[in-house]
Parts: structure tokens; C-alpha cells; sequence
């Protein structure tokens, strides 16, 4: 068996950019790959923002049953379910690693652990559209109304903002995760919290003053109010423009990841003082 | 110009390297300071084979560590291909292959074509090689026909075939391949074995650790004996057996046998050793002495009644004995 | 050697396996706090008995506020939730309790009788029942002195009657609830599921008489759903004779529940082991 015999020689891949470009379309896949091996975890992801939406449908329930109401709704709990799936996903990413026994693995790769926990924390966070999309289904079977939104074109931008927003928030819980032991009970006892603190159900503005800092150093909360004021018609939220909202998102999104970033220098200078990730 | 002048010809190059670790208490203040490595030197030349043995806990896996760069040492220096590993990292780690043992490090439930594909582009094979090269490797590791299953149906053997495709996809200058065949039955091992030796034919540096000795023996052209951190030996494997060439070794296979037995042995006059596995139906002693042949009547005599010597072969020593001669004094 | 005879081959008497059965129950029950992975450390006390409930309570207190629904609307909404929270230690603990390892590795399989795991199973739950009405006082707590809520004419006998019995009944559906989940291999999905699901039809957020009709019937086999409505009555000033209708419709259903749980649980049990298939969640 000639093992190597004219094994295809090539130029390596090593511009900085083509690099990272591969590595985070490789990450992807293969999260994108094992999540549909095996979709079933995402359930408790999903079911804390399906369940809460479908009880403010109930307790929304005399309002007018519209279309902007439903996809009020909708929105709120696509919101909902990827700040769930992205705070789960974020310990997931590179804690799904040490639980499969990769970790060593992944430690070896000739590129930044950063890279390749943002490739992971993309696409658990997109899986939080997931539910967005069973509301929608269940609100059209119910209610029956179509919606339209104000401006489809900045809608999507908004959306998309939002998303990576709330990317680079997994991303930076990724590495607090990594290094803190109480990682855990941090991302668990965030859940709800968040949900109340960036106002995907009702806005902000109603929070008792303390919580205000908060919810805007959020920058999910922004995203939102983005994402509102290009749908629904007439809403009027916190009084800031629709590119006022996209540009405080984006800052405190260059701020996640520059903070990431720096994190998981820590994290990888950590294992490499203790050889490894496993415990700390 | 850098003080250590990276010789081309060497491939792995450590002096004097040690990893210590500090056990803290509760209060912060250092307890206890364990050296896994205490000034570790040597070097393996391009194209060797090398192989470095040693119990468990000895400080293999240390040395392994640092060398692929996944631990930083306590002090000391280490260089792969001339590169530093303290400052070259992804440099080395694009230029190395790494060969874990055992059951970890691939993705299983997806199949080996996606974690081939997966870390093909982790370590920077241009995708249009890589999939010439993936293939290329399933053939040769003998996974072409099943590459799209999940891994997680595969046996061990064909798990530990994977991992070495895996290791090569990105076509490394050097190897290291830590305890491949472990858990292995004889043909998978067997085939792994043959795999390591059509890699070293072609050309390529390998660093093994095992901790069976025929596996070093029958693969390594030179091996480092590694105890409590240091390095007691390193030698071709037939230099370091000429170490216990004052000896012969009598292996005995018997039927019935207890430790007992094998007490009354060890207290026999000039037996330096007894190596005794006692677990199988057919027991295995191994008996070191000078006197060889002419211990028989003792060994014999000393046999209890309800025991029995089914074959007795007088043996060159191996390197086995060798290295427990090496690591228990 | 069955599991009624000694060593010997002697068969045990009935009395004899009695007192074997209550030595595993005091086992169990001072004991009983090891067991319970969830209470390790300090800070999944903290997130079980403060964060989550008070983060829970506050969304849907919230969400009514911004709907501005009256006062008692709101009141009603945060009584409701703070029960509903101590639903998540209760079933889970179950969970706990009763998956593979925790049977094996504490009774030696020569005293797995069913009086003994009886005995450990409700000695173990015991310390859960305690925890959960802890869980629930807590809840209140807040709802008193975060959210508001009046005590003023409360019965406050009748309020702890209402917690610990709803305790108890939700360990009883904790194990039905297990038992589906051994049965599917997915327990704590199921678990999941089935914990949210409590917030629609449980009367937490809203009466069960705002459901479609169809469904109401299921929201009365949840022995939550009694709780919530008896704690709310206590609250507002019911006496513990007024509470009793309520009260024995849950304990009724909470033994039924449990008694299917338990049947259930044992009967997949028995399946898995003659199919050869052992899942641990």
C-alpha cells in the first residue's frame, strides 16, 4: 500500500484574509453538518422563546389581531430564539469540543482559536431563526393575515446587523465560558434577562430606570429597535433614528469582538500554560 | 543572526528542556512543584524515525506537547524544522502532522470525507488539492468504500486510519505519533505499523511514542528512554539491548502459576529480574540471570505441585529488558 | 439468589423486607442531598432560587404592564409564575433521581426489590419536596416585596398547605413525565417541553378558562394548575375549609399521576431491559 506515493503536491492557502475567509466557511459547514446529525438539541434552545411567545399571543390576545401585531410577535420571538440559541450556542462552540474529545484537535490548528469558535458561534446563532419562523407559521394558521413591511430593503439590512451583532456577543461569551468556572451559571442565568434587557417583547423604555444601562449596552437592543422601525408601520420605540440605532449596533459590535478577540489570546495562553482546556 | 544556528539536516532539535508544575493552595501560595521534564536533550535527524518510550507518567506525552506546540515549556529550548516553538507556532503546527491515539480527535458523527474536508481547509490545503489529496489518502488507507459513513460506525482500526489521513492531508515534513496502536487488536496495529514505515520510506521525519517495546524495536532507528523527566538512554534499539547482553532471558509458559511462585523466583540467586503475566490461561515468565540455561533446575524444582511448565525457550534479551533495567534503577 | 432471600438462599419475610425498605429510606433521606447533581454548588442555588424565578417573574409582569392590563391582572400573572417556578426543580430532580446510574449505584442489584426502590425513591424526594416549596416561598416572597403584591389578608396556613402539597403532587408528575422521557430517550427534551408548556396551561399567566375549550381538559390533569389556583385563593383571603375542594382535586390527581408515572416508569423500564436498549439521558 504506497501510502504517499505522488501525493498531489499544492500551494498552500496564506493570505491573512483568505485564510480566516476559509477557516470560518469550514466551521460553518461543519457545525451546519453535525447540528443536522443531530437536530434534537436544539430543542430546549428554542422552547423557552416559542412557549413565551405563545403566551403574550395569549395575553396579547384583545389587541387587534393584525398583521403588524403578528409580526410584532414574530419578530420578538426570532429575537428570542437566537439570544437563546446564541448564548447556548456560544458555550457550544468550542465546549462541544471538549465534550467530543476534539479539543486537542482543535488546539493544534495553525490558526487563532477565535476563528474558528466565530465559524461555530455564526451558525448556532442563525438556528434561532428556526424559531422565528415556527412562529410565523403558527401566527399565519392562526390569525390568517398576511404582513407587509415598511421598507423591505432596510428590514433585511437590520436583520442582518442584528444577527451579527448578536454573533460577536456569543463570541465574547464563548471565551468567559473558557476561562471562568462559573461560565455556566453565567450564560444560564442570562436567558431571561436578556430577553426583558433588549426589549424583544415589549420595549425598554418600561424597564425601571437601573436596568437602562444595561439594555443599552446591549447592542441587540439597538438592532431591534432598528429592525422595528423598518417594519412595522407607525412605531415610534426610544425616539432614536433607524441609522442613530445601526450606528451605536455596530460600535458596541466592534466592541464584542475586539474584547473577544483579546479573550481568546487569554484562552489560548491559558492552555497552552496547562496543556490543555479540559478542567480549570 | 540567531545563536542557534538551525542545522537543515535536523529536524527535531531539544536542549535542556523542562515543564515543572506549581500546585497552588488554596490561599495562592505554591505548595508543591512537580518537574514532568527535567532538562531533556536530544535531536532527530530529517527522514528518522525516532522513537521515544517510557512509562506512564515519565514525561513522553510532556515532550510530545511541547514539541507540537500545545504546552510551553517551564525553560529550555526546542526546535521544530529550525522553527521555534515558543514563537513559530502556526508556522510548525501547518508543517507537522499529529497522530493522536485512541478514540479522540475526529468529529463523529459526521463521516470521514466531511472531517477530512474539515481540517483540510483548518490547515490551509487549497480546496481544489485537497480533494484530489482526500482521496488519494482514503485509497491508501484502505476507508475509499466507506468514506461517506458516519465515523462513529467505524471499528478502532479504522478510526485510527482516519487519523492518520487526517494527519496527512496537509502533506507535513514530520510526524509524531503519539502511542498509535493503542487498543488496537494485531492486524490493526499490524497495519498501522506498515503505514509508519511507507511514511518514513517517503521521506518523511517521524516521532513515535509507544510504550511497546517490540513496536520499537521492529520500527525505530534510534530510541530515547525517558524516566521521571529525564532522558537514561538513547541509542539504536540494538545498542541499547547490548546494555543487558550480560543476561539471558528464560520464558517460561505455564499453567497454573500464582505470584507466590513468582516471589520464590525473584529470590533465587543471580536472577536480576522477573517479569511475570499471570492474568491469561496460559501465564508468561520472563526470567533475567546471567546463568541462562543453567538456572532451569531451579526454576524447575521450585515449581509448586499443582502447577505446570508447559514450554521453556532460552531468549536473547529484548529491548523490553533493556528498558526495565533502564527505568528501574 | 433472588432479591427476597438472604444470602443463604432463606427467603425473607415480609417484615424482614419491610425493615430493609425503611433502613433504604433513612439511607435516601439523609443522604438525599448527594444525589442531586443540580444542588452541587452554590451557584445553581442561587440561579434556581433568585435569578430565574425573580427574570421570569419580572418578563411577564412586564409584558403585562406594557399591555396595561389592570393591577390584579399583573398580580395575578406574578402569584402565578412564582409557583410555576419551583416546577423545574421538581421534575428535574425526578430526572435525576431515577436515571440508570442512580439505581444501581447506590442499591447493591441483590436489593433492588420494588419496596426498596420505592423507599429510596421517596426518600430521596423528600429533600426535592422541600427544595421545590422553598423554591415556591421564595417566589412569593418577591412577588411580595419586589412586585407588590399584597399579603394583607392572606391565609397564610392555607397558602403552605397549597405550596407543599402542589410540591409534592409535581414530583408525581415529575416522574410521568420521566417516565416519557425514558420511553422517547429524550428526557430532557421532553422535560423541557413539558415545564414551558406549563406556562400556557397551568393558569399562570391567564385563566385556564382563556384556552380554547379542547384543551382545557389537559391543563386539569397538571397538579400545578390546581396549585395556582389555591395559592391565589389563600392570597386573597380564602380559610383552609374554602381551599379544600381545590385541594383534594390535587392531591387526587396528584396521586394518580403519580401512580401512572410510577407504572409507566417501571413498565419501559422492563421494556429497555428485555430489548437489550439502555438510554441514559
Amino acid at each position: 500500500m504506497g501510502v504517499l506515493d505522488g501525493l498531489t503536491p499544492g500551494k498552500r492557502v496564506d493570505g491573512y484574509l483568505s485564510r480566516r475567509g476559509q477557516v470560518l466557511r469550514a466551521c460553518i459547514v461543519l457545525t451546519a453538518k453535525l447540528f443536522f446529525a443531530d437536530p434534537q438539541w436544539i430543542i430546549p434552545n428554542i422552547i423557552a422563546p416559542f412557549i413565551f411567545t405563545l403566551v403574550a399571543f395569549f395575553l396579547f390576545g384583545g389587541q387587534a389581531s393584525t398583521g403588524s401585531f403578528l409580526l410584532y410577535l414574530v419578530l420578538g420571538s426570532g429575537l428570542m430564539g437566537m439570544w437563546g440559541t446564541t448564548i447556548y450556542g456560544s458555550s457550544n462552540s468550542i465546549g462541544f469540543d471538549r465534550w467530543n474529545g476534539t479539543m486537542e484537535s482543535t488546539l493544534a490548528a495553525p490558526i487563532p482559536l477565535s476563528w474558528i469558535a466565530l465559524g461555530r458561534v455564526l451558525f448556532n446563532t442563525f438556528e434561532g431563526v428556526i424559531n422565528a419562523l415556527f412562529i410565523l407559521v403558527i401566527g399565519l394558521a392562526w390569525f390568517k393575515v398576511g404582513f407587509g413591511f415598511v421598507n423591505p430593503g432596510l428590514f433585511f439590512l437590520a436583520s442582518v446587523s442584528t444577527f451579527l451583532s448578536l454573533s460577536a456577543f456569543g463570541l465574547m461569551m464563548c471565551t468567559v465560558i473558557l476561562l471562568s468556572r462559573k461560565g455556566g451559571f453565567i450564560t444560564n442565568s442570562m436567558e431571561i434577562p436578556v430577553y426583558i434587557a433588549t426589549g424583544t417583547m415589549f420595549p425598554v423604555s418600561i424597564l425601571p430606570v437601573v436596568a437602562l444601562p444595561f439594555a443599552f449596552l446591549l447592542a441587540p437592543t439597538w438592532g431591534i429597535e432598528a429592525i422595528r422601525l423598518s417594519a412595522l408601520p407607525g412605531y415610534a420605540g426610544l425616539g432614536t433614528t433607524y441609522w442613530t440605532d445601526l450606528a451605536i449596533l455596530a460600535v458596541e459590535t466592534a466592541a464584542y469582538l475586539s474584547l473577544a478577540f483579546v479573550l481568546f489570546k487569554r484562552v489560548e495562553a491559558y492552555a497552552k500554560r496547562n496543556g490543555t482546556l479540559e478542567e480549570y | 543572526m540567531s545563536k542557534a544556528q538551525p542545522d537543515l539536516q535536523i529536524a527535531i532539535e531539544v536542549r535542556g528542556l523542562t515543564r515543572e508544575y506549581t500546585s497552588r493552595s488554596f490561599f495562592g501560595t505554591v505548595s508543591k512543584v512537580t518537574k514532568a521534564l527535567d532538562g531533556i536533550d536530544f535531536s532527530v535527524k530529517k527522514g528518522e524515525l525516532f522513537g521515544l518510550i517510557g512509562p506512564n507518567g515519565a514525561g513522553k506525552t510532556t515532550t510530545v506537547k511541547i514539541l507540537t506546540t500545545l504546552l510551553t515549556q517551564t525553560s529550555g529550548e526546542a526546535y521544530i524544522l529550525g522553527l521555534d516553538v515558543r514563537k513559530d507556532l502556526y508556522e510548525i503546527r501547518r508543517r507537522i502532522g499529529i497522530v493522536f491515539g485512541g478514540e479522540r480527535g475526529l468529529y463523529n458523527r459526521v463521516s470521514a470525507l466531511d472531517n477530512l474536508r474539515y481540517f483540510s481547509d483548518l490547515y490551509g490545503v487549497e480546496p481544489a488539492v485537497a480533494r484530489k489529496r482526500i482521496s488519494q489518502l482514503l485509497e491508501a488507507v484502505g476507508l475509499a468504500e466507506r468514506a461517506d459513513e458516519k465515523v462513529e460506525k467505524y471499528s478502532r482500526g479504522m478510526k485510527q486510519r482516519l487519523h492518520i489521513a487526517k494527519a496527512l492531508v496537509h502533506d507535513p515534513e514530520l510526524l509524531v505519533l503519539d502511542e498509535p496502536t493503542i487498543g488496537l487488536d494485531p492486524g490493526g496495529a499490524r497495519d498501522i505499523r506498515n503505514m509508519i514505515r511507507e511514511m518514513q520510506k517517503q521521506g518523511k521525519t517521524i516521532l513515535l511514542t509507544t510504550h511497546y517495546m517490540f513496536e520499537a524495536e521492529e520500527l525505530c532507528q534510534r530510541v530515547a528512554v525517558i524516566s521521571k523527566g529525564k532522558i537514561v538512554a538513547l541509542d539504536t534499539p540494538s545498542e541499547l539491548k547490548r546494555l543487558v547482553r550480560d543476561i539471558s532471558v528464560i520464558e517460561l509458559r505455564t499453567y497454573g502459576v500464582t505470584t507466590e511462585y513468582v516471589e520464590v523466583l525473584k529470590q533465587l540467586p543471580n536472577v536480576v529480574r522477573v517479569v511475570a503475566e499471570l492474568d491469561s490461561e496460559v501465564q508468561t515468565i520472563r526470567i533475567q540471570s546471567p546463568l541462562g540455561a543453567d538456572l532451569l533446575p531451579q526454576v524447575t524444582s521450585a515449581l509448586p505441585s499443582d502447577a505446570k511448565i508447559i514450554d521453556r525457550t532460552i531468549k536473547e534479551p529484548t529491548l523490553e529488558d533493556a528498558y526495565l533495567r533502564l527505568v528501574e534503577e | 439468589m433472588k432479591s427476597t432471600e438472604t444470602a443463604s438462599g432463606v427467603p425473607l419475610s415480609s417484615g424482614a423486607r419491610l425493615r430493609m425498605a425503611w433502613r433504604v429510606f433513612k439511607g435516601a433521606f439523609f443522604f438525599g442531598r448527594k444525589g442531586l447533581i443540580i444542588w452541587d454548588s452554590w451557584d445553581m442555588w442561587v440561579m434556581q432560587i433568585v435569578i430565574t424565578p425573580i427574570a421570569q417573574i419580572s418578563f411577564f409582569a412586564l409584558l403585562s404592564i406594557y399591555l396595561q392590563y389592570k393591577p390584579s391582572a399583573t398580580q395575578f400573572i406574578v402569584i402565578g409564575n412564582a409557583i410555576q417556578s419551583m416546577s423545574f426543580s421538581a421534575v428535574f430532580a425526578v430526572a435525576n433521581i431515577t436515571s440508570q446510574d442512580k439505581w444501581q449505584g447506590t442499591l447493591p442489584s441483590t436489593l433492588v426489590t420494588p419496596a426498596n426502590r420505592a423507599a429510596l425513591f421517596i426518600g430521596r424526594a423528600w429533600f426535592q419536596v422541600l427544595l421545590s416549596a422553598m423554591i415556591a416561598t421564595a417566589g412569593l416572597l418577591y412577588a411580595a416585596t419586589i412586585f407588590g403584591v399584597s399579603f394583607a389578608s392572606a391565609d397564610f396556613l392555607g397558602v403552605a398547605v397549597a405550596v407543599l402539597l402542589t410540591s409534592v403532587a409535581m414530583i408525581g408528575f415529575g416522574l410521568l413525565i420521566s417516565a416519557v422521557g425514558l420511553y422517547m430517550r429524550t428526557a430532557l427534551i421532553v422535560a423541557n417541553i413539558f415545564l414551558f408548556v406549563t406556562l400556557l396551561l397551568s393558569g399562570v399567566n391567564f385563566p385556564v378558562s382563556s384556552l380554547p375549550g379542547w384543551l382545557q381538559p389537559v391543563s386539569w390533569v397538571i397538579p400545578l394548575t390546581y396549585g395556582t389556583q389555591a395559592v391565589r385563593m389563600a392570597i386573597a383571603g380564602a380559610s383552609l375549609a374554602g381551599l379544600l375542594p381545590t385541594l383534594g382535586w390535587e392531591a387526587l390527581d396528584g396521586l394518580i399521576v403519580m401512580v401512572a408515572g410510577y407504572a409507566l416508569f417501571t413498565g419501559f423500564e422492563n421494556l429497555s431491559r428485555r430489548t437489550g436498549r439502555f438510554e441514559e439521558y
